[in-house]
């Protein structure tokens, strides 16, 4: 028994990584079928699943259509084990929150949604916004959600601006040390953050994750 | 020595013949230099020029004799072909580009294909070659470059884009039928340019880079399609600037399979490096934007003359330019270019 759950946790990882969504879902079924812990499952096959897609990503053997279809399957397979997890493990910890958005004026979001998906699956809780926010916005809901981090993408260079803002205005208002921020996007880089004020710089999704642990000390 | 004029040192480069120097040129469309400074300058002002030809052909106009750069640039947007094709689009405003609110498909399967004749006669097309044929009629030695949002990023405009992402690899069938439609449609739009006065035609595709597809499906998609496109112009006689954005180290390879004329990249790529891998390519760029945008007119002198000193073909901004770009800035770099 202690062998099928390990081999059934491993195909459900596996699945994710070979982006079968239905594969997540059959095996989901079974795992709660054999009465397997939904929150072991969650954690040792889909997360799993996805940390290791995001690491093939970091490695150029996945790009971004290919880590799409994997975040698909493990949300496929976690809308099967979501609803059988204890109450108590639902609320059990705390998480870390996390408002993510594209700045205003910009309506691409891919790059967001990557790290919306990596974030999750790395246990953090993910506002998000969407695309197209205003400095402010991004302010209000960090604030009225105590997050920890709030995390702002563009992709044209037209709107960099926008995120220079964000951190004036946390300044004007006195509260830039209630939020860590971080920038990431196309037109941007290490050198743009560190001139805005930013606390770090994603240069891409797989590192969002990495940077986030950082600046939250490793709780996630 | 300067025998040439603009449009035929500009033509020549792109037909790999010699010049007296490289030609300095900001294509338009993603890559346009209606920065705010130029705008208050002349008076004709973004969002509305996006959708009066005149406004959009005096722009033009202003952003030519303001800035240096050697060509004039119709239109000032990427979204003049996802919403003919459907989508809708807000203009945005004098410092913020036009955007799509909302993508007409929400897949590839879900595609409505439309006449192009029909199509042709809606939206801004025809803003745009009004623009353009008033700008060719009048300035007939400098080039006017037409700007055409490249295959993927106007399929990606047109179905949402992270499901045609994944269409790319799950719906194939979908997803090529898709990229077709949206070729032809460019063809016909590039060549009604063409009819106009379009003497170079540019295509940015900043959904079509190798970080965001990698190698393998950049050569199913947007390699095969811009070539389409590509060869179509080529047959009207007209060369073909594309602009790929970001890091191109992951489809370096398949460059040399690209059939344009000119291959313009972003900043992080060393373009001297490029050339010496593959000589035939020319090459064009790639001053960087952040610098444009934030530096002094020195540094950008600079950056400028760096890259005349590596050879690089045709020198421009390296991506799209931020609005409030000092326009003292450009006209340093251009000057850099000119000083000789």
């Amino acid at each position: 028994m202690a062998n099928n759950k390990e081999e059934l946790l491993k195909q459900l990882a596996d699945a994710v990584v070979d982006m079968d969504e239905e594969k997540a879902v059959e095996l989901a079924q079974i795992i709660v079928a054999e009465g397997i812990d939904a929150y072991e499952a969650i954690e040792k096959g889909l997360s799993a699943g996805m940390e290791v897609a995001g690491r093939l990503f970091e490695e150029e053997e996945y790009f971004i259509p290919e880590l799409l279809m994997c975040s698909d399957a493990m949300y496929a397979g976690l809308g099967v084990l979501k609803p059988h997890l204890k109450a108590k493990e639902g609320a059990a910890e705390e998480k870390v929150k996390v408002v993510i958005g594209v700045i205003e004026g910009d309506t691409h979001d891919i790059g967001k949604n990557l790290v919306k998906i990596l974030l999750e699956t790395s246990g953090y809780e993910i506002i998000d916004l969407g695309r197209d926010i205003s400095p402010q916005k991004f302010i209000d809901a960090a604030k009225e959600q105590d997050a920890k981090i709030i995390a702002i993408s563009t992709l044209m260079t037209t709107t960099m601006d926008g995120l220079a803002e964000v951190i004036r205005l946390l300044r004007q208002q006195d509260i830039r040390e209630q939020f860590k921020v971080m920038v990431g996007g196309a037109p941007v880089s290490q050198a743009f953050a560190d001139k805005i004020g930013a606390d770090s710089y994603a240069v891409n999704a797989a590192t969002a994750v990495r940077l986030a642990r950082q600046l939250t000390d490793g709780v996630a | 020595m300067s025998n040439f004029t603009p449009k035929e040192r500009l033509l020549k480069v792109l037909h790999k013949e010699k010049t007296d120097r490289p030609p300095i040129i900001c294509p338009g469309g993603m890559m346009n230099a209606a920065i705010v400074d130029v705008m208050n300058r002349g008076g004709h002002v973004l969002p509305i020029a996006h959708s009066d030809d005149k406004l959009m052909a005096e722009l033009a106009v202003d952003v030519f004799t303001n800035t240096g750069f050697e060509n004039l640039g119709i239109p000032f947007c990427m979204t003049v072909e996802p919403e003919v094709l459907g989508s809708d689009v807000d203009y945005g405003s004098m410092k913020c580009e036009p955007k799509i609110t909302q993508e007409v498909f929400s897949s590839s399967s879900a595609v409505d294909f439309h006449e192009f004749a029909v199509m042709l006669q809606t939206g801004r097309v025809n803003t745009v070659m009004q623009a353009t044929y008033n700008v060719a009629r009048r300035f007939p030695d400098i080039p006017v470059i037409g700007n055409l949002t490249g295959p993927v990023s106007t399929a990606a405009s047109i179905v949402d884009p992270m499901i045609f992402l994944k269409d790319l690899r799950r719906n194939q069938l979908a997803a090529h039928k898709v990229m077709e439609y949206v070729s032809d449609f460019l063809i016909a739009y590039a060549a009604l340019m063409i009819d106009n006065g379009a003497d170079v035609i540019s295509i940015a595709d900043p959904t079509a880079t190798g970080e965001i597809l990698g190698p393998r499906m950049f050569c199913e998609y947007p390699l095969v399609y811009i070539n389409k496109i590509v060869e179509a112009i080529h047959s009207q006689g007209v060369p073909v600037i594309v602009h790929i954005c970001g890091n191109i180290n992951a489809v370096k390879h398949a460059l040399p399979e690209l059939k344009a004329d000119a291959i313009s990249t972003d900043a992080m790529v060393n373009l001297r490096k490029l050339k010496e891998e593959f000589p035939k390519l020319i090459t064009m760029g790639n001053v960087s934007t952040y610098l444009l945008e934030m530096a002094t007119p020195e540094k950008v002198v600079n950056n400028t003359r760096h890259l005349l000193r590596e050879g690089i073909d045709i020198i421009a901004p390296a991506c799209g330019l931020s609005t409030s770009t000092p326009l003292d800035n450009i006209k340093a770099m251009s000057g850099a270019v000119k000083e000789k």
